[in-house]
């Protein structure tokens, strides 16, 4: 039954060992859990054939990670690894005064969490109760949602629009009396995003239909957003009460192994937010990461480029696949692939090419598939050529690849 | 007594004892401040300064473990980008340290993730969180920030637990905080009174979960020592938290978990689990598993440097009058005989930090964590110089 380190992997391979491993998994947050199953349906697998590596395109990471700077930032820390976040030199004050300076706020309008899902949930803990529910979307990013269900406070799921979108008229017309609106913009799974004019107007109008409702707006992808009618929310947020902008360092800044985000708004809503958040939350490392990299902007500049020009050769590699993809805005595709996202997800893990779960309710036709290198993408375009062709092959309607 | 922002825990009269002071949340001072962007100082700890304040471990983690974090950047130093899925394979490393299975661990971004957790899990309106006067604080705050009663037990003369009247307080209790050693008393109860308690407690309020903080547990030298864990996992009333921020001397990596019976892990891992995509960043998680993996000699030196240390240290109050409680930790409860505040500020100007306040002794006693020895000579003659001079507020 015991295991070491490195043992552990290949006596899951092996089988037989997995129902306590499934029992355990299954005590886990719905995210968390998913997670770490991916991690060992990795492993589960057929080994790959030689020379293939696996490519890893279900998370929306940065492939490339936190740069040089970073990493040496974190390497002249070890000297502080025994020292809590605030007795550190610098300490975790100094990053919001950092992240404050970023957004030209006083540091009473910022709150760190470990990743913006804290930030998620403790908006969830402070803002709903048994009266005031959440308000969601679906899909969206289910972290809020199953932090609601745990509380058992009740919560309305708005499906997006019939393109994608998150519908901010449906939204809008379920916030009356909620604790917590959430507005995933750009939105994950389905990518999209919605411009400056369409978010202002959506909190004004849930500001004026329910005043006590609390509007968290996440911006996890917020770096990688080219369209122009996109503006950031951080500005209202600071305008408004009762709004708050989540941000994190786990995306575009390649930080997701580090736990970092934060939370932007007015100081009284901010105040409140904060007595849920964990003391000590952010590592020391992690502190001494984030400086290095809001003083790196042209990493993350880069990185944005990198992202667009990687995006838009797999859109197209898709496209011409027959297989159309929703406007993206983040480092991730949500494409019609025709089939059970399984069946493509199955398919392409036997080439090592590993892309998202399922997200009902397309999962019966869409996938989620996250931009990584172009190297990497350049791969796995051919897996995608193999594994999308044979259904053409099986006599689907000629007119649908077209 | 002067309420301060931390100061909401309810008095509740218990027994026999009647009504309790209950300002032991008082001020959580330094610790505190990272709570709140309003009042965080920027460079709260400046170069030069001996920072015996927060029960660290000065000597930080060893070579293996910072290896073990370098490596964890990955060949291309891209993984620190990668949600980690190194949860499991942490996991596995304690349940077999420990003799247990995997089921019964859970991880925590520091035991602090933990403690909350246990109070999220097993308090309500009607069932409190019971602990002792003083104690450290996080399960009273968090029992607090759920609107949940907060029970206070003072400590007896020895600041020693009054284990029969905590055991009354205990009855219809949803969670009892059970630190040990315990923290700012440094003091030690010893395990077959401990097992006595657990015992009196889970026969008399078999409802009540018993949380035993081992925070401390591998600074102990007293003999008369033992963990819970084997306990704990047998026993779904009683769940036991350690962590990698005291000996291990990983503070800052953030990360402690808890050992107990499958079906209480489980309702923690439900409620709030630390893993590699939620709250437990890649680095600890890599650096956990190789100071494990590094064997019991780290922490057995670790335990001897820092008995060195502690004898030195008591032995110099002693000398001048001042006995510190009896310390099993690595630091000392001692009776400075003015506020702990003046006592501290003293200090801090000659670049000597040590501790918050602890209510309800901020007006006589000051919490002093045991640096490296070196740094102890120093910090004595600071303590000297401090305490040469007259009190200038009545103790």
């Amino acid at each position: 039954m015991l295991r070491t380190r490195r043992g552990f992997f290949d006596v899951i391979t092996g089988g037989g060992s997995s129902g306590g491993t499934a029992a355990l998994l299954a005590a886990r947050g719905h995210e968390a859990y998913v997670a770490e199953l991916q991690a060992q349906r990795r492993t589960a697998r057929p080994p790959l054939p030689p020379g293939v590596s696996e490519i890893r395109l279900s998370s929306n990471e940065n492939p490339l990670g936190p740069g040089r700077k970073v990493l040496e930032a974190i390497e002249k820390k070890f000297p502080e690894a025994g020292r809590y976040p605030f007795n550190s030199t610098p300490a975790d004050s100094n990053l919001v005064a950092a992240i404050a300076s970023l957004h030209k706020v006083k540091p009473e309008n910022v709150v760190l969490g470990a990743g913006s899902q804290e930030i998620l949930k403790n908006a969830v803990r402070a803002f709903t109760s048994p009266q005031r529910g959440l308000v969601t979307a679906s899909p969206t990013f289910e972290n809020p949602t199953s932090t609601v269900k745990r509380l058992g406070h009740p919560v309305k799921e708005v499906p997006v629009d019939s393109e994608f979108r998150l519908d901010a008229g449906g939204m809008l017309a379920a916030a009356p009396g909620a604790g917590l609106v959430f507005f995933n913009n750009p939105n994950n799974p389905t990518a999209t995003v919605h411009g400056a004019k369409t978010v202002a107007d959506f909190v004004a109008g849930v500001r004026k239909a329910s005043p006590e409702t609390v509007i968290l707006i996440d911006e996890a992808y917020h770096e990688y957003v080219t369209d122009p009618a996109y503006a950031t929310a951080v500005p209202l947020a600071l305008e408004t009460p009762n709004v708050i902008v989540a941000r994190t360092f786990s995306k575009a800044y390649g930080m997701a192994g580090m736990r970092i985000g934060y939370g932007l708004g007015r100081a009284e809503t901010i105040k409140q937010l904060a007595r849920f958040k964990m003391p000590y939350n952010i590592s020391v490392f992690g502190v001494a990461a984030a400086l290095a990299a809001l003083d790196d902007p042209a990493y993350l500049a880069a990185e944005s480029r990198r992202n667009t020009e990687v995006r838009d050769f797999t859109v197209k590699v898709l496209q011409e696949l027959g297989c159309t993809c929703t406007p993206s805005q983040g480092n991730f595709l949500f494409v019609d692939v025709h089939r059970p996202a399984k069946d493509f997800r199955d398919a392409c893990a036997k080439h090592g090419v590993m892309v998202g779960r399922d997200f009902p309710p397309f999962e019966k036709t869409h996938a989620r598939i996250s931009i990584g290198t172009m190297q990497e993408m350049r791969k796995a375009a051919d897996v995608f050529r193999g594994v999308l062709k044979p259904v053409t092959a099986a006599g689907r309607q000629e007119g649908l690849w077209r | 007594m002067a309420l301060t922002r931390r100061n909401f825990v309810r008095t509740v009269g218990v027994g026999a004892a009647g009504a309790l002071t209950s300002s032991f949340i008082g001020a959580r001072g330094r610790e505190n401040l990272v709570w709140s962007a309003l009042e965080m100082p920027v460079h709260a700890v400046e170069p030069g300064m001996i920072v015996i304040s927060s029960n660290e471990n000065p000597m930080g983690p060893g070579p293996k473990v910072l290896e073990a974090i370098r490596a964890a950047f990955g060949a291309d130093g891209s993984r620190p980008g990668r949600y980690s899925g190194s949860a499991r394979n942490l996991i596995d490393t304690l349940a077999q340290k420990h003799g247990v299975k995997p089921e019964n661990i859970v991880l925590g971004c520091g035991s602090t993730q933990i403690l909350r957790t246990v109070t999220h899990v097993f308090t309500a309106k009607d069932r409190p969180l019971v602990a002792t006067i003083p104690t450290y604080e996080e399960c009273a705050d968090y029992a607090t920030l759920m609107g949940n009663k907060v029970v206070g037990v003072p400590l007896n003369s020895d600041f020693m637990p009054d284990l029969d009247r905590f055991a009354d307080a205990s009855k219809g209790a949803g969670l009892v905080f059970y630190c040990n050693p315990s923290n700012p008393s440094s003091t030690f109860v010893g395990a077959k009174a401990t097992r006595d308690f657990v015992a009196k407690v889970t026969r008399e309020s078999p409802e009540t979960t018993i949380l035993v903080d081992e925070a401390y547990f591998e600074y102990v030298t007293n003999p008369d020592h033992e963990t819970f864990i084997p306990l704990a996992v047998q026993n779904p009333r009683v769940i036991v938290a350690r962590t990698f921020s005291k000996a291990y001397g990983m503070a800052g990596l953030r990360i402690g978990y808890a050992v107990g019976h499958a079906e209480s892990i489980k309702k923690m891992a439900e409620w709030d689990a630390g893993t590699g995509t939620s709250s437990l960043n890649v680095l600890a998680m890599h650096a956990a598993i190789a100071a494990v993996e590094q064997g019991e000699e780290f922490i057995t030196k670790e335990r001897g440097r820092n008995a060195s240390v502690r004898d030195f240290a008591m032995k110099w109050f002693a000398d001048r009058g001042m006995k510190p409680t009896d310390s099993q930790a690595n630091f000392m409860f001692v009776n400075v005989g003015r506020p702990c505040k003046e006592f501290r500020d003293a200090c801090r100007a000659k670049k000597v930090v040590v501790a918050r306040d602890f209510p309800p002794f901020e007006k006589t006693h000051c919490r002093i964590a045991f640096g490296t020895m070196e740094e102890m000579q120093k910090a004595v003659k600071v303590f000297a110089e401090v305490l040469g001079k007259p009190a200038t507020a009545a103790a």
